[in-house]
């Protein structure tokens, strides 16, 4: 049956679903978080000058 | 060369545009560096998102994915067992803080910097020439990987591969010369959100067309069980588990771009924080462009492989069964957006290793020939001028350096030479008290000559090995007799063994001082 195939290999399936779940979340995530980290960076980098 | 989806005027555009638009986000931060360490570690401004995004963009190269890719296509998914033990090493040790607390609390710019105040400085030096020996010449064979990637998904003719390896190298020079590791880090986060989101949509469609049933099947009837369980599989077995464990270690705790990070960033728990909130992303750069790989077995023949290895003059055509695979599945207009996100992580990786590199350069070899320190300006300028020399060598190597086996052996088997004294001097420097410099001396140099000889072994004794296809193939030396996994085990014993026995050997003379912290 398909589904005993599906579950057959749980730890390879639970890794491939875990990775696509970390990039599709984290990348959204630190997408967000790190441009405002660039800005802050810049600005401490102006502020020095 | 194949026929590929690659639409010049489409793709083409997309893939412009976006080199364009990289290199002026790199460009345009060079007005902030006006220090050396501006240049090197971004004037230790780096926060913890923009750490997590470089980090993972750096260690996520074309090289990267096509040897991950290659270790689905061989191994099936126990080929992802390097990036466990990559991650399991990347969590222990930031949530720990072994060995990155000290060296990030020091205050120091590169490792060997931090040697000096253990072992002396001669230490340093020779920490600082193996350092890069070790780098160079892992890094040397990227250039060439990318551009085969590139000649492959495209469809180009193989004649124009090193016109690709030498545009690819400019653009990345251009920007890292100028702004260093500030426009290394911008330029990363661009990169990791562009290739991120590729990374995803790609391995969607794979799974779309395949199905998981279709990958599972393609691991069982091409490997077996051992293509699930590295310990069943005859090539792998419990020493390659093991050796891999050793490296990963090693690299967390040395490995000049990662430790990078950790000494840009503002102060050491964020560097530790970076280190455990990256370590997942070590499995996922297995485990994604591995099922690309696995899904490439039921669709690429042995005859196009070896076709492909005798264009590019390799000796073993499993590298390109990825690019080949994805140049026939992936459809025009989406095929310009995945050369711009391989282009993004190869330009990363690229501008990160060659400033990585050039540090250790500047800091730790030029520097115990200075007499007097350098002016900032004259600092900076030997900086690009270090960077720009190492895009040279790439190249040159690159044009030169045929691959023997496996890519990963490869990385691991050059970055061996520095990553198992290195990792041995830092836990010593950290947490024993007896280390010294005559352990120091004895552990860099039997770190170095022992790969070193598996190399030069590989690259010019052969012997000649029968293959299930009956056709005899010629294989090195030490990969037949030894094996890439028990020179990588033996290398990291003997380099323990020197340490403590040369520390042993030299007479104790007073308080030994202990690793000094900035704070």
């Amino acid at each position: 049956m398909w589904h005993d195939k599906l579950w057959e290999h749980w730890f390879w399936l639970g890794l491939a679903a875990a990775s696509l779940l970390w990039y599709s979340t984290i990348t959204v995530y630190v997408s967000i978080r790190g441009a405002l980290d660039i800005r802050d960076m810049l600005r401490r980098l102006s502020r020095e000058e | 060369m194949p026929a590929s989806n690659f639409s010049i005027p489409l793709d083409g555009s997309i893939v412009g545009i976006y080199l364009l638009v990289t290199m002026m986000a790199g460009v345009m931060v060079r007005k902030y560096v006006r220090r050396v360490d501006h240049f090197l570690v971004a004037g230790r401004e780096m926060n913890l998102y923009l750490g997590i995004a470089s980090l993972a963009a750096t260690e996520f190269g074309i090289v990267t994915c096509m040897y991950t890719a290659e270790g689905g296509f061989t191994r099936g998914f126990a080929g992802a067992i390097p990036g466990i033990c990559n991650a399991i090493a990347m969590f222990v040790v930031g949530w720990t803080g072994f060995c990155i607390k000290p060296l990030r609390d020091s205050g120091v710019m590169t490792i060997p910097e931090l040697f000096q105040s253990r072992y002396g400085p001669f230490v340093r030096w020779l920490s600082g020439v193996v350092i890069v020996l070790g780098g160079l010449l892992n890094m040397g064979v990227f250039l060439r990987v990318g551009g085969q990637f590139l000649v492959i998904s495209c469809g180009i003719e193989t004649r124009y591969l090193e016109a690709m390896m030498t545009a690819l190298l400019i653009f990345v020079a251009i920007y890292t010369v100028l702004g260093g590791m500030l426009s290394v880090l911008i330029t990363d986060f661009l990169q990791f959100v562009v290739m991120s989101a590729w990374l995803i949509a790609v391995t969607a469609l794979i799974l779309y067309q395949v199905g998981w049933d279709g990958i599972v099947t393609n691991v069982q009837t091409k490997l077996g069980n051992g293509g699930f369980n590295p310990f069943l599989s005859d090539e792998l077995g419990w020493e390659f588990v093991v050796s891999n464990l050793i490296t990963n270690t090693a690299v967390v705790l040395t490995w000049q771009t990662v430790v990078a990070r950790l000494l840009a960033a503002k102060d050491t728990a964020t560097g530790r924080r970076v280190y455990t909130a990256t370590a997942f992303f070590f499995i996922c750069r297995w485990m994604l462009p591995g099922l690309w790989g696995i899904a490439a077995i039921g669709a690429v023949t042995t005859q196009t492989l070896d076709a492909l290895a005798i264009q590019m003059g390799e000796h073993s055509g499993t590298l390109f069964a990825m690019p080949y695979y994805l140049s026939t599945i992936v459809p025009a207009g989406m095929m310009g957006i995945l050369i711009a996100a391989m282009l993004a992580a190869d330009m990363s990786t690229d501008s990160s290793y060659m400033l990585t590199w050039g540090s250790v350069i500047y800091n730790d070899i030029l520097a115990p020939f200075r007499k007097k320190p350098w002016s900032e300006r004259t600092g900076l300028l030997w900086n690009r001028f270090i960077v720009a020399l190492i895009g040279l060598f790439l190249l040159f190597w690159g044009l030169w350096y045929r691959l023997e086996g496996n890519v990963w052996e490869y990385l691991q088997t050059t970055g061996t030479i520095y990553l198992s004294s290195m990792s041995i001097l830092l836990v010593a420097a950290c947490y024993w008290k007896r280390a010294n410099d005559y352990g120091a001396v004895a552990a860099i140099l039997i770190g170095a000559a022992l790969p070193i000889l598996a190399l030069t072994l590989n690259l010019f004794v052969h012997v000649n090995v029968p293959g299930d296809d009956g056709l005899v193939r010629q294989v090195g030396w030490a990969k037949h007799y030894v094996g890439d996994a028990w020179v990588n085990i033996g290398t990291y014993l003997l380099v323990a063994l020197a340490m403590v026995i040369g520390s042993l050997l030299k007479p104790r003379r007073g308080a030994v001082s202990k690793v000094r912290t900035a704070s």
